[in-house]
């Protein structure tokens, strides 16, 4: 039974090829309107996932479903969805319109020329390339390709748009506009935005939601700060955003975390592990740095980049090892900052630590 | 302000000293080519030229004269002017219709694993000189071969060889690996994932091989039909061997003139007139070319 | 080694090899190509492997390679082995189909030849050329003037020089499948109907100005060696009525006519004779309505390389005991009448090869007029392209 609400869904789908398996048993639903982002490292089986939507592979296991259809055995092309390619595919032996004219021309029935056409030139509107029409794809500059192939993608009007690392190619500056840009112009389309990528800010700061992938499994879903904030297990802590992992022993029975120097903290409330060994996760920015009594570990200066808003630190904790340590401009004086080879104070809340089984 | 003057003047000569040595190192990079060029195409290319306005000596052969008269005499040969430049791009085009599929097989379907061993069975044959091929064919087509094998159903005194599709199957067989790698290289190359993206708009297969595949596959066929087609306007082994010499291109007018009729004049006049031919349909060629494929990667010749 | 021919038996290793060995003594065109594949070189190479001694009979030093230039199936093979065991010269041979060829060939220098084959009517036009020397008759010791039949080899002579002495005569007649074509053939005019009629497509005639145009011109009524242009038209029109039904244009035909990929064919003595000895329904017939005799010589070019190896090979080839075995291998009659007493009684007694003088003399000569007359050049080439 698959719900209406959700324009694509997966069920127990796996993907081997011989004897690799690409993808086991995921399970997932899309709903309408949604914009997704597939998180993980390189060969976690994200874009595999992508092209069993797209109908360029089919599952080995498993149920696709498309706006409620199973999409089993249906060739791509009579698939409801389209796609940004990585490096864009974009047809070199055609104009910037021809390209993008190029799924109206296969709609059948047949759509007149002249509507084609204003199709054609009312999507690149879209991606404000009005005027590019005729010009030659490899004239155009990376960013102006990745807009043509995101009109190409639109113009069919499909239930869902995949996008496969599309802003990988781009520099930073650009990257950001064009995050911008694709949100607005999901928000204007107002359908289903699947995107693939293996960059967590990109992914955190596009998407609604957020599936992180790993190892062909999906590990964690959700929105972004939940994933940010309450990772699911050790892998999504130290892959969504930065993270420093600390060896530690839950005690038994006692509602506290003893760490690998010994220094024992308060178990923080969410914290659900059984006793025994354990990794704690602390974000950079859960840290402050001391100069009173008030630390709850302490180490020496051993880097400092600074940053603008915020310094970087280096930390080598005593009987720790390395820290990395966000630290606001606030939280020492404007002028006071800690210098290396000093010796400092870190302070957290415990509740700020992420604590996972060993 | 001397000094300034000095650096700028020292400037400028060392430029120029970087750029004549550049000069120099191009000058000899191209010098071998460049004569070979000379020696081996534009020489007799003009001795050709002054041939074609001599006249014939009474014995045969070129004596001194200023004369059009060669190429007055032109439209006798009109029949093999015609056969050749009907059959050589029909020829072309025959070879085309059985290299595609055969390039776009090795190219597109065949298994990675065996396509450097099926490519080089395209290749190999190409070994043997194509003499021998040809008789082979000689053979195949001749009484013993295939009539012979028609004979035993029944179907008595099938003529094969020395007949016009004889020397078209010999033209088909001899240039098919000239066409077929161009065409196997560019399909090879293409990538597949623009293939990817035709579905995914909605193009069924045939209109992805009819929008995407050929159009960039162009280059190369393009490439093919102009290399088998100039090398045919110059055949003269096939219609000789599997035309009986009856179906006469002008390969074979050029070699009657010179090593039968000892008319150098006339057979100037006539290479002259076909390399002339040969220029315009190639530049012809590539215009169509540039147009369709929308590239100037045309690379011809 | 003409023995398989018969037989319709999948083609054997020892076959092919053979097969490759009349590819090497082939036809024109394999000539031409020869050089340029590389086959002509290999054979050259295994030609020139040193043979198992040097004579010393030979005071000049005679190298180890020479060339000759002659026609299809002319010669034993055996004989340039025997030579080559003899002398130590390894004979490369190149085969034409028309004298207008090897005309064109020594006329555009570096054919390389030491010793060629012309025909009668060319040598006047070679020696008038300056394309070939007076023999030095002195390194003939074994050619004896006086044996010879004058009516074949008074052409060699000119102004008392001797530029070429005779290899052996023939004629050109017309073979005949009578296996395949029932109605007889005997004259030139039913040649060119049958090749219309029973024979079509089936029917051969020569890559050569002198005989396809001359036999046209038989067939008309007129001389074989008309250069008339109102006559030459005539033969033009018949020549292109008939070139659609022929099977080819080639000189050639033995392997065509042996496969009976081809029924009928203008045909030379030597021909006739071995094609009628290996396969009895191959009939050789004289035109009674006229056509060639002609007798071959052999002259060396002016450019001769190896002009000892020449002389020497002409010398052998003009023993007596050697150009029986020749005779007897090719089956062309010979114009020497040591040779002729030589000959076994089947060979002497072989109509083909010594026909009745009645049926010789409507014949003529080639007349060394066709070999330079642009008309026949060129009305042979446009036959061939029309």
């Amino acid at each position: 039974m698959t719900s209406d609400s959700n324009d694509i869904e997966f069920r127990s789908v796996a993907k081997r090829y011989g004897s690799v398996t690409a993808v086991s048993d995921i399970s997932l639903g899309v709903p309408k309107g949604a914009f997704v982002a597939l998180l993980g490292p390189s060969g976690c089986g994200k874009t595999t996932c992508l092209r069993m939507i797209g109908g360029f592979e089919q599952p080995s296991e498993g149920m696709v479903y498309i706006g409620g259809q199973p999409m089993n055995g249906v060739p791509a092309y009579r698939r409801p969805v389209n796609m940004v390619f990585q490096q864009y595919a974009l047809f070199p032996h055609l104009d910037v319109e021809q390209n993008v004219a190029y799924g109206l021309k296969q709609m059948r029935p047949r759509i007149a020329a002249a509507e084609i056409s204003r199709r054609a030139r009312e999507a690149l509107e879209m991606v404000r390339l009005a005027g590019f029409g005729k010009r030659r794809v490899h004239e155009m500059s990376g960013g102006q390709q990745q807009r043509v192939a995101l009109a190409r993608a639109i113009v069919n009007r499909p239930k869902v748009l995949l996008l496969d690392e599309p802003l990988a190619a781009l520099d930073k500056k650009l990257r950001t506009a064009m995050q911008i840009e694709l949100q607005s112009l999901q928000r204007e389309l107002g359908i289903t935005f699947m995107l693939v990528t293996h960059d967590q800010e990109e992914a955190l700061s596009m998407s609604d939601v957020v599936c992180v992938m790993n190892a062909g499994r999906v590990v964690q879903i959700g929105p972004p700060q939940e994933i940010y904030d309450r990772p699911a297990n050790l892998f999504v802590a130290d892959f969504v955003g930065k993270t420093n992992r600390i060896a530690a022993t839950i005690e038994p029975g006692a509602n506290a975390v003893r760490l690998a120097n010994g220094v024992g903290l308060a178990k923080p409330a969410r914290a659900n592990g059984t006793a025994g060994a354990a990794m704690v996760a602390l974000r950079p920015e859960s840290i402050s740095l001391v100069r009173d009594d008030t630390a709850t570990l302490h180490g020496t200066v051993t880097h400092r980049i600074f940053l603008g808003s915020s310094v970087e630190y280096s930390v080598e904790v005593d009987g720790l090892g390395d820290f990395l340590v966000t630290a606001d401009r606030r939280s020492l004086d404007e002028s006071d900052l800690a210098e290396p080879g000093e010796r400092i104070g870190l302070r957290f809340d415990p509740n700020a630590m992420h604590v996972f089984p060993a | 302000m001397r000094a300034q003057f000095n650096t700028r003047f020292n400037g400028l000569t060392m430029r120029a000293a970087k750029n004549t040595k550049r000069n120099l190192v191009m000058a000899a990079l191209v010098a071998p080519a460049a004569a070979w060029l000379c020696v081996f195409l534009v020489l007799p290319f003009i001795a050709m030229l002054v041939f074609a306005f001599g006249e014939r000596a009474p014995e045969g052969g070129y004596q001194a004269a200023f004369t059009f008269a060669q190429f007055a005499n032109l439209p006798t040969r009109a029949a093999a002017f015609w056969n050749t430049l009907m059959l050589a791009p029909a020829g072309a085009l025959l070879c085309l219709l059985v290299a595609y599929p055969v390039a776009y097989y090795l190219a597109v379907r065949a298994n990675p694993r065996y396509r450097l061993i099926l490519v080089s069975l395209v290749v190999v044959p190409f070994w043997t000189s194509l003499l021998v091929r040809t008789y082979a064919w000689m053979y195949i087509l001749g009484s013993r071969g295939i009539p012979n094998l028609l004979a035993m159903i029944g179907i008595e005194d099938v003529r094969m060889l020395n007949t016009p599709g004889a020397v078209l199957l010999g033209i088909v067989y001899g240039y098919l690996p000239l066409m077929i790698m161009p065409i196997y290289v560019s399909l090879e190359k293409l990538d597949r994932r623009l293939l990817e993206a035709s579905a995914d708009l909605g193009a069924k297969p045939v209109s992805s091989f009819l929008g995407v595949t050929l159009p960039l596959s162009l280059p190369g066929v393009m490439t093919g039909v102009a290399l088998v087609t100039i090398l045919l306007l110059g055949e003269y082994l096939i219609p000789q061997l599997l035309g009986g010499g009856k179906v006469f291109f002008i390969g074979n007018a050029l070699v009657d003139l010179f090593l039968q009729s000892r008319n150098w004049p006339f057979g100037s006049a006539i290479a002259v007139t076909l390399v002339a031919v040969v220029a315009v349909v190639l530049m012809v060629a590539m215009r169509i070319a540039w147009k369709v494929a929308g590239t100037r990667q045309v690379d011809l010749v | 080694m003409t023995k398989w021919y018969r037989e319709n038996a999948p083609i054997t290793a020892e076959k092919l090899a053979d097969e490759l060995m009349r590819l090497k003594r082939g036809s024109v065109n394999r000539r031409h190509f020869l050089g340029v594949t590389g086959l002509g070189l290999a054979t050259a190479v295994l030609a020139r492997a040193p043979g198992l001694f040097n004579s010393t009979a030979f005071a000049e030093d005679l190298g180890t390679q020479m060339s000759l230039a002659t026609w299809p199936n002319y010669h034993d093979p055996a004989t340039f082995e025997a030579f080559k065991a003899a002398t130590g010269v390894a004979v490369e041979v190149n085969v034409f189909g028309s004298n207008e060829e090897m005309l064109a060939k020594l006329q555009a220098g570096g054919t390389g030849w030491d010793l060629f084959v012309p025909t009668n009517y060319t040598i006047s036009t070679y020696a008038k050329l300056g394309l070939i020397d007076e023999l030095d008759l002195s390194k003939l010791p074994n050619y004896d003037a006086s044996t010879e039949n004058a009516r074949f080899t008074n052409e060699g002579v000119i102004d008392g020089k001797t530029y070429a002495v005779p290899k052996n005569w023939g004629t050109t007649g017309i073979a005949v499948n009578s296996a395949k074509i029932k109605k007889p053939v005997t004259s030139w005019k039913e040649f060119f109907e049958v090749a219309m009629a029973e024979a079509d497509g089936r029917a051969m005639v020569h890559d050569y100005q002198l005989t396809t145009i001359g036999n046209a011109l038989v067939s008309l009524g007129y001389s074989f060696n008309s250069v008339k242009p109102d006559e030459l038209a005539k033969a033009e029109e018949l020549l292109i009525k008939v070139k659609p039904h022929l099977y080819a244009i080639n000189s050639d035909y033995q392997p065509s006519m042996r496969a009976t990929d081809a029924w009928m064919t203008m045909c030379w003595t030597n021909d006739g004779a071995q094609l009628n000895r290996d396969m009895p329904e191959i009939q050789f017939v004289l035109g009674k309505d006229g056509g060639e005799i002609w007798s071959d010589f052999y002259a060396i070019p002016k450019s001769a390389a190896n002009k000892a190896a020449g002389y020497a090979l002409l010398n052998y080839l003009m023993t007596p005991e050697n150009a029986v075995k020749e005779h007897i291998a090719n089956g062309a009659p010979t114009t020497d009448s040591r040779v002729l007493k030589l000959l076994p009684a089947d060979v002497t007694s072989n109509k083909i090869v010594y026909p009745d003088e009645a049926a010789l003399t409507p014949l003529e000569f080639g007349a060394a007029v066709t070999l330079t007359d642009p008309g026949r050049a060129e009305l042979m080439a446009r036959f061939k392209s029309a």
